[in-house]
């Protein structure tokens, strides 16, 4: 150890040969303190400062504390300040501060005073920080923890109404400001997590004065923490929630919350751009599938800070994960145009998901597709399959509005041929298998999509309904209605109730084709019971996880309700279901 | 549940690789057993619990040291922490039949999460990622999986009660209105909370007594949820297991070094060809399961705990995932896994680590 201290030592003079201290208007070179302090002489060391700079004893440690923390001697720094005993001198400098606040008479004593006791109270609260500092470096992170908190209790009592703006020492201030962005840091490392979120509670709920920069620092740090510490920080103090304002209820809002402030702070000037920012809440609001709140903050930011094609782009994301797929496709439209950035591969691949959802805008998505598939290159060539599937997809869509039999044909097996080989490309790929179930089902080619109708299922493990809903429908395109109400049967075994009302649905116009009216009507109510339980029920806090409508249109389930009972003849009834229907019907359509 | 398993009993699932009709019944049969076991014993202190759990736990591991049991540390803690007994029951876990209904280490789990100590369910839930892990990719290999859905579903079952079915709601603030953390002009509201955006970040639970194949990825997920709840307990070796599934769930290569623990799938195929190893315990992510490996995966990576290997292996899977999403086209994964993948690399840049709680070494010292 002492090997090492000296060596060290010898680095630092060689480094910096002319280390100065200052005091009292008087300068002093430390070569001579520092020869002291090698040989282990505290007590010489310190009596040549006093001598040289006329210091009391405090003063002298705590410069010599200092002289050994920069010069990295960590392990004797300690033994420096452990020589002043700091809790009697945090004492001495109470009383003076709380008595000579609340008097204004005899100012400028109180003044002066002032001012030698926040010098005083500077150096003593820098020499308890560097002590904590050296505890961190020695790896004893709970003493250091421990210290740095003295830092912070003792300026609360110090300064028992908050530090005063103005007259503040600098150094003092500097020093609470280190304190308080390094105690929650401490607890941190030292793994007590409770301790730190109310170390970051403390930090950002009372007045410490603190730097933008610095706050902002302790913010994100305890945004950070919120999100990913995996402990549950409880509310805030009540204390802190006192005025009625907005207090986060649990780690997640208040996450958001402050890095929203965060941004907000960027755009007011007062904080350099971060982009981890950004970054940490596009994570956090994804998360809770607010994208087009993050879509909002991203169009709020001044243009510069980042490049335009890129906030089209993730804005598009924004648009596209809540479902707003026009809007994304005019932003995509906008990043793809020859002079922005046309060969972005993901934007391509976008585009063209977007336009094959839609048989207006499938001809376009093919022209994304086929850029997609030219620039899915080097390390992006993994890729290409998907951009191959694309161009089936659109392809596929496109046929469905072709005018001409001849086309139709044509782009069908343009399709099926992208298709084919995109499988060659994702052989796991499930969807394709759907895709191509689909595909080969609109050409009526229904033993191959029933094929794949069951390739599909296997695959997927029957997790996913529309591989129920496709396997039912090719069956009963096949006129095996009973199997086709098999299936529809296990799949509702499948599906937990609240998601069955397309099933059902199903399953009643399949009775109806075998000719079962009863089993339809009955069918038919369960449906109605279902929808009417849905439409009392909290709607938003449901799960909608297999998108694709597990609601039921009430008005097309009275539709079908009157159809049947018109083919039984029973008119009262049709009548009774068209009422229903009707009044389902006529405020949608007024208010909508 | 009374309708769900009646429901069950009657069906017969024609096209499903899972054996459905199977595996209630086993299901059943281990929740009796579990009752056999442990009669009930009102003076049933934590520490006979803990005892009786590492005595039917070394029944099953070949291998464990009676020294176990006469630990002087809480044996709880142990059995969480002890890598000896980790590897073991691992290893036995990622045997091609261990998912079954009759196997004992996944009646161990099941007995062992239904008793009332806290950190007993924490051991069970140290090997969610792998259960969860090995659940998922067999699914469509049509393996026997009832042991793993038992467990599953006591897990999900217990977080259902716990949170009394509730869905986990988030109030995305609106900073026009003055917050603990910041001011503004405008009044503070009174606790009328109607124009906030009210998200839902875990639907309200219904209870499942079976694991219906459409709710499989929901019924993991919640078990993620749980997971995810207790993370800062678990041992890093449990979250190196997750990361290393999650790269086997999303199929993608991506950046993959080579891969030596996926021993499973490659027994499994016979095939010891790199590509199709890693592809074959692919699984469809919905956002409800996505959206818990996420979280987990952000904790591994930005969490205060900075362990290399463990960052290293949740970089990997960030990567795998954020290729998968750009595969599905799925544009909430892309930027969920992107973000997290660009901030993994900005927390490695020593740009952003400039420590500000450092004093300025001059070398003038002034008093």
């Amino acid at each position: 150890m002492l090997g090492r201290q000296s060596s060290d030592s010898i680095e630092y003079e060689d480094q910096t040969p002319s280390r100065e201290v200052w005091a009292n208007g008087v300068c002093m070179k430390t070569s001579e303190v520092e020869a002291k302090l090698d040989e282990g002489n505290i007590q010489e060391a310190e009596s040549s400062l006093r001598e040289g700079l006329s210091l009391n004893f405090e003063e002298a440690r705590a410069l010599l504390g200092r002289l050994e923390y920069q010069r990295g001697n960590v392990e004797a720094a300690l033994h420096v300040f452990d020589g002043i005993d700091l809790p009697a001198a945090i004492q001495r400098l109470q009383p003076s501060f709380s008595e000579k606040q609340p008097s204004r008479k005899g100012r400028s004593r109180g003044d002066s005073q002032h001012a030698v006791s926040q010098h005083a109270a500077s150096l003593v609260l820098e020499a308890i920080y560097l002590k904590a500092k050296s505890l961190q470096k020695l790896g004893r992170l709970n003493d250091a923890a421990h210290e740095c908190k003295r830092v912070l209790d003792a300026v609360e009592k110090i300064f028992q109404q908050g530090i005063p703006d103005v007259q503040v020492d600098n150094r003092l201030q500097d020093t609470v400001c280190q304190a308080v962005e390094l105690l929650p840091e401490l607890w941190k490392q030292a793994g007590c997590y409770h301790e730190a979120m109310s170390a970051y509670r403390r930090a950002l709920l009372s007045q410490w004065n603190l730097g933008d920069d610095n706050c902002s620092r302790i913010q994100k740090a305890f945004a950070v923490f919120l999100m990913h510490s995996g402990v549950e920080a409880g509310p805030p103090s009540l204390a802190a929630q006192a005025d009625g304002s907005y207090v986060p209820k649990h780690n997640l809002e208040e996450a958001i919350l402050l890095l929203m402030i965060l941004v907000r702070k960027f755009y007011l000037g007062k904080i350099v751009w971060d982009p981890s920012i950004l970054e940490h809440l596009t994570f956090a609001l994804s998360l809770c599938g607010q994208t087009s709140v993050l879509a909002k903050e991203l169009e709020e930011i001044m243009p510069g800070v980042f490049h335009r094609v890129d906030r089209w782009n993730t804005l598009a994301l924004c648009y596209s994960t809540v479902g707003q797929n026009k809007a994304a496709l005019n932003l995509l439209r906008k990043s793809l145009h020859k002079h922005e950035q046309p060969d972005d591969l993901t934007a391509l691949l976008l585009a063209a998901k977007i336009c094959s959802e839609d048989s207006l805008l499938a001809a376009e998505g093919v022209g994304y597709a086929q850029r997609a598939i030219s620039n899915a290159q080097g390390h992006n060539e993994h890729l290409k399959g998907v951009a191959i599937r694309m161009l089936g997809l659109c392809s596929g869509k496109q046929a469905t509005i072709s005018p001409s039999d001849f086309e139709r044909s044509r782009l069908q097996s343009e399709a099926l041929k992208s298709l084919d080989a995109a499988m060659s490309f994702e052989k796991n790929n499930p969807d394709l298998l759907f895709e191509l179930g689909m595909l080969y089902a609109e050409q009526r080619n229904l033993n191959t999509a029933l094929r794949y109708a069951k390739q599909f299922i296997d695959a997927t493990g029957g997790s996913l309904l529309k591989g129920w809903r496709l396997l039912a429908l090719i069956l009963s395109a096949q006129q095996r209605f009973s199997e086709a109400e098999v299936v529809i049967d296990a799949a509702l075994d499948e599906t937990a109730k609240w998601e069955q009302g397309p099933l059902l649905r199903l399953k009643a116009k399949l009775k109806t084709s075998q000719s079962l009216p009863m089993g339809a009507i009955e069918t038919y109510r369960y449906l109605l019971a279902l929808v009417q339980a849905q439409r009392k029920s909290f709607g938003p806090l449901r799960s909608v996880s297999q998108v694709g409508g597990d609601r039921v249109n009430e008005y097309e389930v009275w539709h079908g309700l009157a159809d049947l009972y018109s083919r039984l003849s029973h008119w009262k009834d049709m009548e009774v279901c068209l009422g229903k229907a009707k009044e389902c019907y006529a405020p949608r359509t007024w208010t909508s | 549940m009374s309708e769900d398993s009646s429901s069950s009993e009657e069906t017969n699932t024609p096209a499903t690789s899972v054996s459905q009709d199977t595996f209630t019944t086993e299901t059943t049969a281990i929740a009796t057993s579990a009752f056999n076991i442990h009669p009930e014993t009102p003076s049933s202190s934590s520490s006979f619990n803990t005892h009786l759990a590492i005595q039917s736990l070394s029944s099953i591991l070949t291998t464990v040291s009676p020294s176990l049991l006469s630990q002087d540390q809480d044996p709880a803690f142990y059995l969480l922490h002890n890598p000896d007994i980790s590897s073991q029951v691992s290893s036995l876990l990622r045997l091609p039949d261990s998912g079954a209904g009759d196997n004992n280490l996944c009646r161990w789990f099941y007995d062992t999460f239904q008793s009332s100590e806290p950190q007993l369910r924490l051991v069970v839930l140290r090997f969610l990622p792998i259960i969860a892990g090995l659940y998922l990719s067999r699914v469509a290999l049509k393996k026997p999986l009832a042991g793993f859905e038992a467990v599953l579903l006591a897990i999900y079952a217990h977080e259902t009660t716990s949170r009394a079915g509730q869905a986990v709601t988030v109030n995305v603030p609106d900073l026009s209105y003055p917050s603990i953390y910041h001011e503004s002009k405008r009044p503070a509201k009174d606790n009328d909370a109607a124009d906030l955006n009210l998200a839902v970040i875990s639907p309200s639970l219904e209870p499942h007594g079976t694991v219906r194949s459409t709710r499989r990825a929901r019924i993991v997920g919640v078990a993620l949820e749980l997971y995810y709840s207790k993370i800062s307990l678990m041992p890093v070796g449990s979250k190196i297991d997750f990361c290393e599934f999650c790269k086997i769930w999303s199929g993608q290569e991506g950046e993959l070094e080579d891969d030596e623990d996926n021993v499973e799938f490659r027994d499994d195929q016979g095939n010891p060809d790199k590509e199709s190893v890693i592809k074959e315990g692919r699984i469809a992510l919905p956002w409800e399961l996505l959206q818990p490996i996420s979280r987990i995966l952000g904790h591994c990576l930005l969490g205060p705990s900075k362990d290399k290997e463990l960052i290293g292996s949740a970089s990997a899977a960030c990567r795998s995932l954020y290729s998968r999403s750009l595969h599905d086209i799925n544009p909430h994964a892309i930027l969920a896994t992107r973000s997290l993948l660009r901030l993994s690399k900005m927390v490695l840049d020593p740009k952003n680590n400039v420590d500000h709680t450092e004093i300025p070494m001059t070398d003038v010292i002034s008093l």
